[in-house]
């Protein structure tokens, strides 16, 4: 089905969203990828990305409260949603059902 | 250390920014600058915010509109919107109707009339240099007296090169012997006609004018002597589809043309028209070799390619010198030469001597006037009648209102509506053009196409005529309607009425302009009687004209007159110069008591003139055969001449002697005053002057003049055919009633008053279908209480009078406006004429009775079915 289909981008943004919990908003998923993946992203890919997870229903989003960060501006927390769940599962289960098929693998992992 | 981040950038993303992503963007943008200010230099962070900002401007992020989140919504309340107004449409047919067939009619009136005007402008703008094109005229005149020449002397065009070459650079002439018409055989194929649109041409001809060439070189097609082009009609006409290239055409039986190029057909606005253009070398074996070299006879139309960047005005300038120079020195000090431009001829030149007939501004300013009110006309039935009925809508507006509409909203529901109706009108008036194009033409006497597809211009200006009407006329209805308070229109028995005293206002405004307009249709048609009608002082009727210029009747006319004179019908013969009563020539003569000579309008005759003609003698004698020296030494002048110079009576003026030429030459006889000329020039001096020479044929006597007695019109054409193929077998005979050839002299006129009077009562009906819809609507709204009154026994007449009489005291009071506006216009378009008209009261009653008659009668259509109404299938329902 069109749209459903996640993109490498989405996915990692997608799990970041998910690792981060409660703290995920713009910045954060950022930072956090530049961490984990030494991935430098620009802010604006960042939030056109997670805009588009959400109109795809896989995270949703709330405005937090006020802070005197940022000049009191509020920041949008995003949560994985079910479906978002699901297609993390998903696309880690065909992952690693591909990963099992690769012969080299498969036969180095049973006689090691 | 700024905390700030480049200001520009941050108001670059506020503009940008859709306001419900602006917080949560602007605070990562924020952040990250802040977290870059502590550990990054100061430069790379501002230069990172920019950065960020730039790319964070993307259509996502793009504010589209203010109610961006109602994206979808916006649709559905355009399709509820659509759907409401065809509903609304559809229900009141009868109204719909009236709206869409008087807005159709005006606008098709509006179409056709631009389209007129569009003609009628792009007049010689074909040319790609028009605006470097200029045509020099002379003006000779000595007190007001004399000629405003379109053409000039053969050595001007030439003498104005060589002296200002940095000026002028190119140079055309063109002439035709100043000849009607002019023989045109094809002697093999046994064609032979009289044509009338033949010009000598030189060969810059093609430099100076983008005419195209089929056949043959534009370049060396008019350099050679005895050299034509032809046109493709005429190369049909006389060679029959056969290839005309390097084929003969003999021209006026004496002399052999070498076709040498093909033309398209000259287009039609253009201020000439042309099917033959020879060489103008060709002329020099007229002239004993060489181009005629005075400066006193102007036949030639001269155009001048100025060089770019030079101004008509530096040339002009220089015109004084010019004719210092060279003209001879009796008609130097009454003879200025002017520039006209190329463009301008057509609608603003009223010269003497003009190739073509040309267009009146005028009239351009009346037609456009006309559009305007009729259209005007009809969008005002449009805002009557939909703020008429405002209160039918009343409820759905305070519903809609009470449920948060805006107001906002609301007019652009009504505009919508107001946009529909006009386009469906829109589409009415192009099939109306369409099939009312024809006759158009027929009335304007043009030839112009309607090709909607064609013509994206045409399209682009339906659709902005569309979308102006559709503004226009739907505005203040909008406004009226969307301004209902809710809590007043949604209690019962409140009926809003808005905006009554503007409607009236409308209504008066609607009438006046008809009213105006019915006192123009019928000022201009009575005008044009009095141009056309004969009191001339000649006989136009049974005078057939026969042109003879440059044919061989000077030697057959003694015996071509006895013979057709000996029948019966043949009244007289008599030979003149130019049309009568149509055109004129000028010479220069020296009259007792004046120091020197003076150009005066002047017709070459021969004898019988003012017999034939029917021109009163009224002192002295008539030129007769039997004074042989009448031809060099006698001269007949008109009243006006004898007041102009002075002379006591008529008869104090025989024997006064002048000189032209000659010395000793007297006058004989004065002859009654007659409209030599159209009757837009009041009646000037006039010399008829006798010239006998065989030789006149050549240039000064170009028609022949029979009266007839019209027993038997057909008879008297035959012997006059016949004698003349007796004489000239060689040469076409062709004929014309001078009556009708006069008519063409007011054609401006006539074309004037048939579009007013047509479009007057266009107007009136447009005028009319919305008073109808008013005084429907009116009696509709009054059905309880006329139903009631009829309960207490009010008569029908007594109804009628009360619904009629709100209407009348309108058309009365627009009566009152119109008529001092109509008789300042009038006045002012009346200026324009020698002869006019005295506007007279009647046309004003007449105009009023008529607008008033024709209100009535709509009006009372429906009063008398109000008045005469049961009462109780009204009353019933309460």
């Amino acid at each position: 089905m069109k749209g459903t289909y996640l993109g490498e981008l989405e996915e990692l943004i997608l799990l970041t969203v998910g690792a981060l919990v409660e703290n995920a908003y713009g910045v954060a998923v950022m930072d956090e990828i530049e961490r984990q993946t030494d991935r430098r992203l620009n802010i604006s890919a960042v939030h056109s990305v997670l805009k588009r997870l959400e109109s795809k229903g896989l995270v949703k989003s709330e405005m937090g409260g006020a802070t005197n960060e940022r000049g009191g501006r509020r920041k949008r927390f995003f949560k994985l949603t079910i479906q978002g769940k699901k297609a993390l599962e998903d696309s880690m289960q065909v992952r690693s059902s591909l990963y099992q098929q690769i012969p080299g693998i498969s036969f180095n992992f049973s006689t090691v | 250390m700024k905390l700030q981040p480049p200001r520009w950038a941050d108001r670059f993303l506020k503009w940008y920014c859709n306001p419900q992503l602006l917080e949560e963007i602007q605070g990562d943008v924020y952040e990250l600058y802040l977290r870059r200010l502590t550990n990054e230099s100061e430069a790379g962070a501002r230069r990172k915010f920019i950065w960020d900002v730039l790319r964070f401007f993307r259509w996502s992020n793009i504010k589209r509109s203010k109610t961006n989140s109602y994206a979808s919504n916006n649709m559905a309340m355009f399709k509820n919107n659509l759907k409401v107004s065809l509903r609304n449409l559809t229900k009141n047919k009868g109204y719909t109707a009236l709206n869409i067939s008087g807005l159709a009619v005006g606008i098709t009136c509006f179409i056709l009339i631009v389209f007129y005007v569009q003609d009628e402008l792009s007049y010689d703008r074909f040319h790609k240099n028009a605006d470097r094109i200029y045509r020099v005229k002379e003006i000779f005149e000595s007190d007001g007296v004399g000629e405003r020449s379109a053409s000039l002397p053969f050595p001007v065009a030439e003498a104005l090169l060589n002296d200002y070459p940095s000026i002028v650079q190119r140079a055309v002439r063109l002439f035709n012997f100043q000849a009607p018409s002019m023989a045109m055989v094809n002697e093999e194929n046994e064609k032979e006609f009289n044509e009338p649109r033949v010009f000598f041409v030189d060969p810059s001809f093609f430099e100076v004018f983008d005419y195209k060439v089929l056949e043959g070189d534009p370049k060396s097609a008019l350099s050679g002597p005895n050299s034509i082009l032809l046109t493709e009609s005429m190369a049909l006409k006389y060679f029959d589809g056969e290839d005309p290239i390097g084929k003969f055409l003999k021209f006026q039986g004496q002399k052999n043309l070498k076709v040498t190029g093909i033309m398209p057909d000259a287009p039609l606005n253009a201020h000439f028209q042309f099917d033959f253009l020879i060489s103008f070398s060709t002329l020099k074996s007229f002239y004993d070799g060489q181009y005629p070299q005075s400066w006193y006879w102007n036949p030639c139309w001269t155009y001048l390619l100025l060089e770019e960047n030079r101004t008509a005005e530096s040339l002009g300038s220089m015109f004084p010198e010019f004719v210092e120079k060279y003209f001879p020195d009796f008609i130097k000090e009454d003879v200025t030469l002017e520039l006209q431009p190329l463009t301008d001829i057509h609608l603003l030149s009223d010269l003497d001597y003009e190739i073509q007939p040309n267009g009146n501004k005028a009239n351009i300013y009346v037609f456009i006037s006309i559009a305007i009110f009729v259209l005007a006309i009809a969008c005002i039935n449009f805002i009557t009648l939909s703020t008429a009925r405002a209160s039918e809508r009343a409820t759905e507006v305070g519903m809609r209102k009470a449920l948060g509409s805006r107001r906002s909203q609301l007019v652009k529901q009504f505009l919508l509506e107001s946009l529909l109706l006009t386009f469906v009108s829109v589409i009415v008036a192009v099939i109306l053009t369409t099939v009312s194009l024809p006759y158009f033409n027929q009335l304007a006497g043009k030839s112009m196409l309607f090709n909607l597809w064609s013509d994206p211009l045409l399209l682009a200006g339906l659709v902005s005529m569309v979308l102006f009407i559709g503004i226009l006329s739907g505005f203040y209805p909008a406004f009226i309607l969307s301004s209902f308070r809710p809590a007043k229109v949604l209690k019962p028995g409140q009926i809003a009425t808005k905006g009554v005293n503007f409607r009236k206002a409308l209504v008066v405004l609607q009438f006046s302009i008809s009213i105006i307009l019915i006192i123009s249709a019928g000022t201009a048609l009575r005008q044009l009687q009095l141009l056309r009608n004969n009191d001339t002082g000649f006989q136009q009727e049974h005078v057939l004209m026969i042109p003879v210029s440059r044919s061989p009747i000077a030697r057959h006319f003694k015996a071509y007159k006895n013979e057709v004179l000996r029948d019966a019908n043949i009244v007289s013969l008599t030979a003149v110069e130019e049309i009568i009563g149509a055109k004129h020539q000028v010479g220069n003569y020296r009259f007792e008591g004046n120091d020197e000579s003076k150009p005066f309008p002047r017709l070459f005759v021969r004898h019988d003139f003012i017999e034939t003609m029917g021109i009163e003698l009224m002192a002295g004698r008539n030129y007769s055969e039997d004074f042989l020296t009448d031809d060099s030494l006698a001269l007949l002048v008109n009243e006006q001449l004898v007041k102009q110079q002075g002379w006591p009576s008529n008869e104090a003026a025989i024997g006064k002697k002048f000189r032209n030429g000659v010395n000793g030459r007297q006058i004989i006889g004065v002859v009654k005053d007659f409209n030599f000329v159209s009757k837009h020039h009041p009646i000037r001096p006039l010399v008829l002057d006798l010239n006998s020479h065989d030789r006149a044929f050549d240039l000064f006597i170009k028609y022949m003049a029979v009266r007839i007695t019209g027993q038997n019109v057909t008879g008297s054409v035959n012997k006059l055919e016949k004698t003349w193929k007796k004489y000239m077998p060689e040469r076409p005979f062709e004929y014309f009633f001078l009556a009708d050839d006069l008519k063409g002299l007011y054609e401006s006129e006539e074309k004037l008053s048939r579009v007013t009077v047509i479009f007057s009562g266009f107007a009136i009906f447009v005028a009319c279908l919305g008073l109808f819809g008013l005084a429907t609507f009116t009696a509709g709204q009054r059905k309880k209480e006329i139903s009631i009154r009829k309960v207490l026994g009010g008569s029908v007449s007594h109804i009628v009078w009360l619904l009629s009489r709100n209407f009348s005291r309108l058309v009365i009071i627009a009566f009152v406006i119109a008529c001092p506006l109509a008789y300042w216009l009038l006045n002012l378009w009346l200026s324009n004429f020698a002869y006019k008209i005295d506007i007279k009261p009647d046309l004003f009653v007449v105009a009023g009775v008529l607008a008033m008659l024709v209100a009535l009668v709509t009006v009372s259509y429906q009063s008398i079915k109000a008045a005469f109404t049961n009462p109780a299938t009204v009353l019933k329902n309460e």
